[in-house]
């Protein structure tokens, strides 16, 4: 499917959103404002955004990944990010409207990596059961690829042909763990041949490569034949989380390859190519950055006004632990 | 009425509210076949599609549990022995227990995590554990222990409808003990303890196997001490007022448990005892239940496992 003007406009003003949106979380956490933790995804939007927009449907289920607390997921999927800049700033949010995420097949994300492969399985099982043409597109790190939750989850949807999209957005650590001494190969497509299903490496500096791969894994899917992978070759400008070391092991991640990584910046070779086309003008991305300087503001603005929960009412917690 | 097997009970559970709602559906190893029996024959009226025989995968088979309930289908997730559901220790803990309350009760999860526990059949530490004090102690979890088949049945549809995360666990040695079940239809609500025997001196708590063990102590006791024996039949929620209630009429309590002694069930209802009624109490409480070992294999299980005879010295204790 080729991509219209407005949709390539869409895809690059999505992933400037999604930078900024990650930088005001990085920003609060320094100004004291933000509380907990926070892994930032910089550097890794063209996965996100060129993975969900445009190749899946509304009701189709998604397990994003984590990084940049799954923000470029939300904002593809066409959900207000009100209640990430408040749930970040400790506060409760107000009167958001939209769909709600459940409502756009996103069904959360949890802190322990690897478990989105089997919960993945679970939502496929779903979608097939509903015969309504549904997919799962499953996004994870090349340290979720540890896992062994992933022989298990991947080798059931290819024994069972279910409708799934695995997406890898390998980012080359996993914590302060190096890729290349955590997979014993160069590529995690590879061992999707292990499960009989077709597995795709590609640029995740390329939103629209990304884009193009996920969309042909999702309409295999969706086609009823069965799951694919893809890896899409990235890279996090930060440390693992917030406050932390940006280390390899016990040292500092090599100068030389962090700059390597930030000349192929996936927003900048975007818009250079958008530029070269003519499919953007200087003026238009300025309006762009505006736009998104000024939705930034006012989100911050909307989280500071929003309440702090009342921790001196755990009746809160009580609707919370069971369901009635 | 009519007589059944606690096995054939819980296979009625499961016919019933796979037919009632057809989001119900079955999932693990050896389903199709049912090696215990719970399940066997469903595929002949509900086919593979809704028993779903996998590999030998606990972790996909709890997480494929966890996926298909917060998108809407009701999974009853078999794990043939519950010592298997440590494997999937992520699904069940933390992803079972924990994704509603971390997703702000945005969503519900209405599954059941089936398996058998218990020894006495002498198959080893992995094949013989009661790890209820596991389940009890996680908050986002619910725990059935039925010890009758009228209870296997009528708990079992109360698990499948509830909204929560469910851990239904039945005996081993209970499979082919016989009792009567209703023609018609029923439920038994979870929280609701049973007495199953009426008393004036001793209450004592009893869960599963322990049930038979402490009726048989109560019978054998007959005459000389009347005891009231207390199934709670779920362990969360747990139906603490019924037991508060018969410590305050018997003064004396003894809490059998199959569950290893250490950090055990047994602990737990003998602290909100202590909480609740201690004012009550005419001697201290006892506790039966499995010494600190693993379960060992062949004869050795009986020197860990509780067994009739510690019951009944435990109710000659606090007799005084």
């Amino acid at each position: 499917m080729k991509l219209t003007k407005d949709q390539l406009i869409k895809l690059y003003t999505l992933m400037v959103r999604t930078r900024e949106l990650d930088g005001l979380i990085i920003n609060a956490l320094k100004t004291g404002k933000a509380i907990g933790f926070f892994h930032s995804g910089l550097g890794e939007e063209a996965v996100s955004i060129g993975g969900c927009t445009f190749t899946l449907k509304d009701d189709d289920y998604l397990y994003p990944h984590h990084r940049g607390h799954a923000i470029g997921f939300f904002l593809a999927r066409g959900l207000s990010p009100k209640s990430f800049v408040a749930y970040h700033l400790g506060k409760v949010p107000q009167d958001v409207e939209g769909p709600t995420p459940v409502e756009r097949g996103i069904f959360g994300v949890s802190g322990t990596i690897g478990g989105s492969f089997v919960l993945s399985v679970g939502m496929a099982i779903t979608a097939k059961k509903n015969g309504k043409g549904q997919v799962t597109a499953c996004f994870f790190g090349d340290g979720a690829a540890n896992r062994g939750t992933l022989h298990e989850a991947m080798n059931l949807a290819s024994v069972w042909n279910l409708p799934i999209a695995w997406i890898c957005e390998n980012n080359l650590y996993a914590q302060f763990m190096p890729f290349k001494d955590a997979f014993a190969r160069e590529d995690i497509a590879d061992i999707a041949a292990s499960y009989n299903m077709p597995g795709v490496v590609v640029d995740g500096q390329d939103v629209l490569a990304v884009h193009e791969a996920v969309q042909a894994a999702v309409a295999r899917a969706r086609a009823g034949d069965g799951p694919s992978l893809v890896e899409c070759k990235t890279y996090r400008y930060r440390g693992h989380s917030e406050g932390g070391p940006d280390i390899a092991h016990y040292e500092p991640r090599p100068t030389e390859e962090v700059e390597a990584w930030k000349k192929r910046d996936p927003i900048v070779l975007f818009r250079e190519a958008l530029l070269k086309q003519g499919t953007l003008t200087k003026a238009d991305i300025k309006k762009i950055d505006k736009e998104t300087e000024t939705e930034i503001e006012a989100l911050e603005q909307y989280a500071d006004e929003c309440p702090r929960p009342q921790p001196e009412d755990p009746s809160v917690l009580d609707r919370l632990l069971y369901a009635e | 009425m009519k007589e059944i097997r606690l096995v054939s009970a819980i296979n009625e559970a499961l016919a019933e509210e796979m037919s009632r709602d057809e989001k119900v559906y079955i999932i693990g190893e050896d389903v199709q076949a049912g090696t215990f029996g719970a399940t066997t024959r469903l595929i002949d009226k509900f086919g593979p599609d809704r028993v779903m025989d996998t590999p030998l995968s606990e972790t996909a088979i709890a997480g494929a549990a966890v996926g298909s309930a917060m998108t809407g289908y009701r999974p009853v997730a078999d794990f043939m022995f519950s010592d298997f559901m440590f494997i999937a220790g992520d699904e069940i803990f933390v992803k079972a227990a924990k994704w509603r309350f971390i997703h702000g009760g945005t969503q519900q999860l209405p599954l059941v995590f089936m398996a058998t526990m218990g020894g006495y059949a002498k198959l080893g530490a992995e094949h013989s554990q009661s790890p209820e004090s596991m389940f009890m102690h996680t908050p986002g979890l619910k725990l059935v222990v039925p010890s009758t088949p009228y209870d296997a049945k009528g708990l079992m549809k109360s698990a499948i409808r509830d909204n929560n995360p469910v851990v239904y666990l039945y005996h081993k040695g209970l499979l082919g003990l016989k009792g009567e079940i209703p023609e018609e239809e029923y439920i038994i609500p979870l929280g609701q303890a049973d007495i199953k025997r009426e008393g004036t001196d001793v209450t004592v708590v009893a869960t599963g196997m322990q049930v038979h063990f402490t009726l048989r102590v109560a019978q054998e006791l007959e005459g000389k001490a009347s005891l009231e024996v207390i199934d709670p039949r779920s362990l969360e929620p747990l139906d603490i007022e019924t037991i508060i209630e018969s410590v305050k009429k018997t003064g004396r309590v003894v809490v059998v448990d199959e569950d290893t002694k250490r950090c055990g069930v047994a602990a737990e209802i003998m602290a909100q005892i202590m909480e609740q009624a201690f004012d009550y109490l005419d001697a201290p409480i006892q506790r039966v239940a499995a010494a600190n070992y693993p379960i060992p294999g062949g004869f050795m299980e009986d020197h860990v496992l509780p067994q009739i005879k510690h019951i009944k010295t435990a109710v000659e204790t606090v007799m005084g």
